[in-house]
């Protein structure tokens, strides 16, 4: 079809194609991304990997060390608590409900808020300044405040704490997603398109989206950072999981008062929310940093 | 000659806040009248600022008017509705590097008004599509290309391509030859005018270049803050201007004031 065929090698590539290519040379960023799969597979398949049930208690093997210390059982790779649990099963499900927590939050906020955000772009008058202006409202208080103040309304629960950072957080995506929009609309190819005879939904998909995917990358990972951090938080303070549902936050703050003892049940989930949060934020600054380039 | 859009008395004026709690009116532009025919080419002049980009966003269903009537074939155009207006009336807007969406491929962009505005199903489109890239002069294999990688003047044959595949009546440039450089804008108005005699298209042309100006239009319009002081065909306006500011705008453009 091209009629200089001498080039063939060039073809013309998607935008998402050339995206990709640019990311793929990015070493860290796919480091990250590796490290992103291998969190996503032990979060699926914790129940297979984790070699006890993280309540199964050991009576006869408590505050075991990690292997590489001296005293340890090779039984228990990381060691065990006060009453012979094993923390690296612990440790899993703790990974498991942390961040599958987030991802879901993640993803109920970006849906909810993509409609709301669009809607109140796209339509002009009171319906939007209801939406953004009620919302603008909420932003001044602080979001963890404003989830603690949910939670105490719903009660306590690991769902419900969930539910509450969600709405939370909310606001803050509604903002991020509205400003992106209205920046796009004013642009003269989204003009051009109106005038093609384009409704709003048509607008939205391809005049509109392809444009604001770098803001949204950064918006997500915004979001999901304070997702963790928040979900962590709760459960430290004890207003999220409860005895039975151990989550990082929980396990922090459970192990705490052994800290003297056996400093290592303190250390493990700590690194592991450090991790969780620096490899998603090294994958979405190389996806922003391939988006950025790609449209140059 | 068949009259195809009529221009009765037609205003813009919105508020601007002059204090905290004060504003008045200002208008962009007042009076307007004019009609054009169809396969004419019509050019508005003016310094910056003379209300001539808004009023043809105004003609092209951008923005609306505080009073007054525009009439395309007989009909007010307030009464169209959104598709009818669209067939006949298309706009180039004058960068065409950010009217065309950096992310959709040329074919998708000539596509869109297609899906919009007609029944066509997709082996007719491609028709059209081709059909109308031949026309604006560009080969079928720049479908696949997205706006960055043609250069500036091709960019501007797509816009045109654009505007012209649904067919219709009136086209509206608005500056579109100002970011050129002298060749591609002769290309570019020789593409117009090639256009023009094949399809009997109208234009509606906002211009500053005098010269450009007399060579393709048929009639010609002055506005100065607002209002038209000058209509009337090109050549009676280049051999007896009847306003000062006419004067001015065709001293400023003699050759022998660079001498």
């Amino acid at each position: 079809m091209l009629i200089n065929n001498e080039f063939n090698e060039q073809k013309i590539q998607s935008p998402l194609r050339y995206i990709w290519l640019i990311f793929k040379s990015k070493n860290i960023a796919v480091v990250a991304m590796w490290a992103i799969i291998t969190l996503l597979m032990v979060t699926l398949f914790t129940p297979y990997i984790m070699p006890y049930s993280p309540t199964l208690q050991h009576p006869d093997m408590l505050l075991l060390p990690p292997y590489w210390a001296e005293g340890a059982n090779p039984a228990h790779l990381l060691g065990t608590d006060d009453l012979g649990r094993d923390t690296l099963s612990r440790l899993l499900k703790g990974i498991q409900l942390t961040l599958a927590g987030a991802l879901s939050i993640t993803l109920v906020i970006s849906m909810l808020g993509l409609l709301i955000g669009a809607t109140a772009a796209l339509t002009q008058g009171v319906k939007a300044s209801i939406m953004h202006h009620l919302l603008d409202a909420l932003l001044t208080i602080p979001t963890i405040l404003t989830a603690l103040i949910l939670i105490v309304l719903f009660g306590m629960s690991y769902e419900n704490s969930l539910l509450a950072i969600s709405l939370s957080l909310l606001p803050q995506f509604i903002r991020g997603i509205y400003i992106s929009i209205e920046n796009e609309l004013n642009k003269q190819h989204i003009i051009a398109l109106r005038l093609d005879g384009a409704r709003n939904l048509r607008l939205l998909r391809f005049g509109i989206f392809p444009n604001i995917l770098e803001p949204l990358v950064t918006l997500l990972t915004r979001i999901f950072t304070m997702a963790i951090l928040e979900i962590t938080t709760l459960g430290f303070l004890g207003f999220g999981a409860n005895a039975n549902e151990i989550e990082l936050g929980a396990l922090i703050s459970k192990s705490l008062e052994l800290v003297y003892l056996s400093p290592y049940l303190v250390l493990f989930p700590g690194v592991a929310i450090f991790l969780i949060i620096i490899v998603f934020n090294v994958f979405a600054e190389g996806v922003r940093h391939a988006i950025i380039e790609g449209e140059e | 000659m068949q009259t195809l859009l009529t221009i009765n008395n037609l205003c813009k004026s919105y508020r601007r806040s002059s204090g905290l709690f004060s504003s008045n009116l200002q208008s962009a532009y007042q009076d307007i009248n004019f009609s054009l025919e169809k396969g004419k080419t019509l050019s508005i002049i003016g310094e910056s600022g003379s209300g001539k980009s808004t009023l043809v966003q105004t003609i092209a269903g951008l923005r609306t008017q505080t009073s007054g009537e525009i009439y395309l074939k007989g009909k007010a155009l307030s009464s169209l509705s959104l598709q009818e207006r669209c067939k006949s009336i298309r706009m180039i807007f004058h960068a065409p590097s950010s009217s065309l969406n950096p992310k959709a491929t040329i074919g998708r962009i000539l596509t869109a008004p297609l899906q919009l505005n007609s029944n066509l199903t997709a082996i007719e489109r491609d028709k059209q599509i081709k059909e109308t890239l031949s026309l604006v002069g560009l080969l079928p294999d720049y479908l696949a290309f997205y706006p960055n990688m043609l250069s500036n003047v091709q960019q501007h044959q797509v816009a045109l391509a654009r505007a012209m595949i649904l067919e219709p009546d009136i086209i509206i440039a608005d500056e579109i030859l100002a970011g050129l450089d002298i060749s591609l804008r002769f290309k570019l108005i020789n593409l117009l005018l090639n256009i023009q005699d094949k399809k009997e298209v109208s234009y509606i042309i906002v211009a500053h270049n005098m010269n450009l100006v007399r060579h393709i239009s048929d009639h010609l319009i002055v506005m100065h803050e607002g209002k038209i002081v000058e209509n009337d065909l090109t050549e009676n306006v280049y051999n007896a201007p009847q306003s000062s500011k006419t004067k001015n705008l065709l001293q400023s453009h003699q050759p022998d004031y660079r001498k």
